[in-house]
C-alpha cells in the first residue's frame, strides 16, 4: 500500500494520495494534506469548503456537487478553484479526507 | 494555528512506489487464477471471427520504431514498456493456445501460459502503461494496429475480472446510476438551473435558457459528468454559444453522460449497455442529431464504436467542435478574436484527432476566437497524449507513471510560451490542470466552448 509521509506522520493512501482510511481524518490531517498541496495556511474559507465536503461524505458517502459547496459557503465558483490549486476534486476532496471521486477527475 | 503546531517548515516526502516504475501489487491478483477465468480470457483469442486481431498478432516484425513514439518509453527508457512488447504478450498467449507449434513446443516460439505471472504482467503493461493514444500505430513500419491489440488484451483481462479497481468503480457508477459520477436527477437539475441563472445574469437576457427534457429539438446535447459535479462553467459556456446561434436544443436528465468507461476497461457487455442507453435516449427524445460534448473517448465510444457495441447504426452524431465551426462558417454566431490577446495553444485529444479525424475544425475555431494562436510541436495527428488517456486519469494505481509521462506534454506547452491551453476534451483538461501544478506551467486550461463563449459578439 502506498504511503505518504508529512511532518513525520505516515498515512496510507491510494496512488493518487487520497486517504485509504477516511476515518483517520481530523483537522490536523487536513492541515497537513493542505500543506502538502501547497496551501500554506488553511483559512476560514478553506475550512468552510472542507467541512461541507466532509459532512456530505459522512452523510451520503460521496463528495457534494460544487453547487452545494457554493450555496452553503456563499463562495463564488472561481473562488473555490483559487482556494484549492488542484481543484475541488483532487484538491478539496483530498484535504477533506475523501477517497478519490470516480470519473474524469 | 499552523505555527503553534510547529508546522512552519514542512518536511514533505512521498513514498508511492517501491523503486522506480516498478509495477504495483494488485491485491486481487494474489489469488491463483481459476480454470474458468483462463477459459473466459482465451475466448477473446479463440473467437475466430476476429480475423483482424489474428492478423495484428502475427504481424509485428520487431523493427522497434514504435519505441520512440511512446510516452512511456521516451520518459522512462524502460524497454518493457515499448509498444511492441505489449503486442508481444498478447501474441505469446495466442501462440500458446491457438497455434500448432505453440501448443507442442511453446518455448520454441516464445509462447506463454496464461498464468498468474503473465496476467500480472498484462495488467501492468496493458492497463498500467498505455494511454491507448495510438501514436505508435501511426508510426508502425507495417501498420500494426497496436491499440487494437491492447484493447483485445484488456478485454481478456476484463472477462477474467482483472480490471483495476478504480477504473471498474467508474464503470460501475455509470451502470448503476446512469452517469459515471452517480449524480442524482435532483442535483443535476439544481446545477443546470444555477448555470441558467448565471448565464441570464451575465447576458442580462431572461430568454437565455438551458432547455431540459424537451423532445423534438434539432440537437440533443451531452455532458461529461465532471461538468455538473465540479466544473459547470463549461455548461454555461456551451449554452451561451447555443443561445447566440439560436439553436433548437435540449439536455436530457435521463441520459446526458457522454463517457463510456467500458471502452477503457475493455468489457464489451458493459460498453454495450452504456452505448445502448445513448441510442435509446436519442430515439426517445426524437432529436435530429446527437451532439457529443468535448470528450475524446466519449466521441469515439459513441460515434465510431457505438454502432459496433449495439450492432445498429447511430442516428446523425457529431461533435460540438464541428457544430461550433459550422456556426462560425455559416455566420450563425459572431466572434471577436481581439477579446483574447494572450497566447493560446491547442492540445489535440488523441481520440478526437488521431483516431477521430477531427483535425481542422478546432483550429478554424481558434483562428476566429483568439488573437495569438500558436501550435505545439508536434501537433495534429502526430500529437503527444496528455498522459491521462486510456482511463489513466481514473486509475489511481498508476498515478506516478501518469505524471511522469506528462513531462513531454509539459515541455511542449512551455515551449509555446502560451498562457492558455485550449483542448476539446474534459479528460485532457483535468490531466493538463494537474500537469500545470506539477510542472509549474502557470497556464490556464480551457475547453473550446469556453474560448468561444469569451469571444462571442451579440
Amino acid at each position: 500500500m502506498p504511503t505518504i509521509e508529512i511532518e513525520g506522520r505516515v498515512f496510507e493512501v491510494d496512488g493518487d494520495g487520497f486517504l485509504t482510511q477516511p476515518d483517520i481524518w481530523n483537522k490536523e490531517v487536513a492541515t497537513l494534506i493542505g500543506r502538502y498541496d501547497g496551501i500554506e495556511e488553511m483559512t476560514d474559507k478553506h475550512w468552510a469548503v472542507v467541512n461541507i465536503i466532509r459532512e456530505n461524505f459522512e452523510e451520503k458517502g460521496m463528495a457534494p456537487m460544487i453547487r452545494v459547496i457554493c450555496k452553503k459557503t456563499g463562495l463564488k465558483l472561481r473562488e473555490i478553484y483559487e482556494l484549492f490549486p488542484l481543484g475541488p476534486a483532487r484538491g478539496a476532496c483530498r484535504v477533506a479526507g475523501l477517497p478519490k471521486p470516480d470519473g474524469c477527475v | 494555528m499552523v505555527e503553534a503546531r510547529g508546522l512552519k517548515e514542512p518536511k514533505v516526502r512521498i513514498i508511492m512506489l517501491r523503486g522506480r516504475m516498478e509495477p504495483q501489487i494488485n491485491y486481487f491478483l494474489m489469488e491463483k487464477v481459476s480454470k474458468e477465468k483462463i477459459e473466459a480470457g482465451l475466448e477473446v483469442l479463440q473467437a475466430l471471427k476476429d480475423s483482424k486481431l489474428i492478423t495484428q498478432l502475427n504481424s509485428c516484425v520487431h523493427c522497434g520504431l514504435c519505441a520512440d513514439t511512446c510516452l512511456y518509453y521516451l520518459t522512462t527508457g524502460d524497454e518493457r514498456l515499448i509498444p511492441a512488447r505489449k503486442v508481444d504478450i498478447v501474441a505469446s498467449i495466442y501462440k500458446r493456445y491457438c497455434t500448432f507449434t505453440g501448443k507442442i513446443a511453446p518455448k520454441l516460439v516464445n509462447a506463454r501460459d496464461l498464468d498468474d505471472e503473465t496476467i500480472r504482467e498484462m495488467v501492468d503493461l496493458l492497463y498500467g502503461a498505455c494511454t491507448m493514444c495510438g501514436r505508435c500505430v501511426k508510426h508502425c513500419s507495417i501498420g500494426v494496429d497496436i491499440e487494437y491489440v491492447i484493447r483485445a488484451g484488456r478485454e481478456m483481462l476484463a472477462r477474467m475480472d482483472y480490471v483495476p479497481a478504480s477504473l471498474q468503480a467508474t464503470v460501475n457508477s455509470a451502470l448503476e446510476s446512469g452517469n459515471n459520477m452517480a449524480i442524482s436527477d435532483e442535483d443535476f437539475l439544481d446545477t443546470i438551473e444555477w448555470m441558467e441563472e448565471e448565464m441570464q445574469d451575465e447576458l442580462d437576457d431572461t430568454n437565455a435558457s438551458i432547455p431540459i427534457n424537451q423532445p423534438g429539438k434539432d440537437v440533443l446535447y451531452t455532458l461529461n459528468p465532471r461538468e455538473p459535479k465540479f466544473f459547470p462553467l463549461s455548461i454555461a459556456a456551451m449554452a451561451k454559444v447555443f443561445h447566440a446561434a439560436g439553436e433548437s436544443w435540449t439536455l436530457s436528465t435521463n441520459m446526458y453522460d457522454v463517457t463510456n468507461y467500458a471502452y477503457f476497461s475493455g468489457n464489451p457487455d458493459h460498453g454495450r449497455v452504456i452505448a445502448q442507453r445513448m441510442f435509446d435516449e436519442m430515439s426517445k427524445m426524437e432529436a435530429k442529431k446527437l451532439v457529443l460534448a468535448e470528450c475524446g473517448h466519449g466521441i469515439r465510444a459513441n460515434r465510431w464504436e457505438g454502432p459496433n457495441y449495439i450492432g445498429e447504426k447511430f442516428p446523425e452524431t457529431i461533435t460540438s467542435v464541428e457544430l461550433i465551426a459550422d456556426y462560425i462558417k455559416g455566420g450563425r454566431i459572431k466572434t471577436d478574436k481581439n477579446k483574447t490577446e494572450a497566447i493560446v495553444t491547442l492540445h489535440d485529444p488523441c481520440n478526437l484527432v488521431r483516431s477521430g479525424g477531427i483535425v481542422n475544425e478546432q483550429r478554424y475555431i481558434l483562428n476566429h476566437t483568439v488573437k495569438n494562436f500558436v501550435e505545439m510541436t508536434p501537433h495534429g495527428t502526430d500529437n503527444f497524449c496528455c498522459g491521462g488517456g486510456g482511463g489513466q486519469l481514473a486509475m489511481s494505481e498508476y498515478n506516478e507513471r501518469r505524471l511522469k509521462i506528462a513531462e513531454i506534454k509539459a515541455e511542449q506547452i512551455r515551449k509555446t510560451g502560451a498562457k492558455i491551453v485550449a483542448t476539446p476534451c474534459h479528460n485532457c483538461v483535468d490531466q493538463l490542470s494537474q500537469i500545470n501544478v506539477t510542472y509549474k506551467l502557470n497556464v490556464q486550461i480551457k475547453t473550446i466552448a469556453e474560448i468561444v463563449a469569451d469571444a462571442l459578439v451579440f
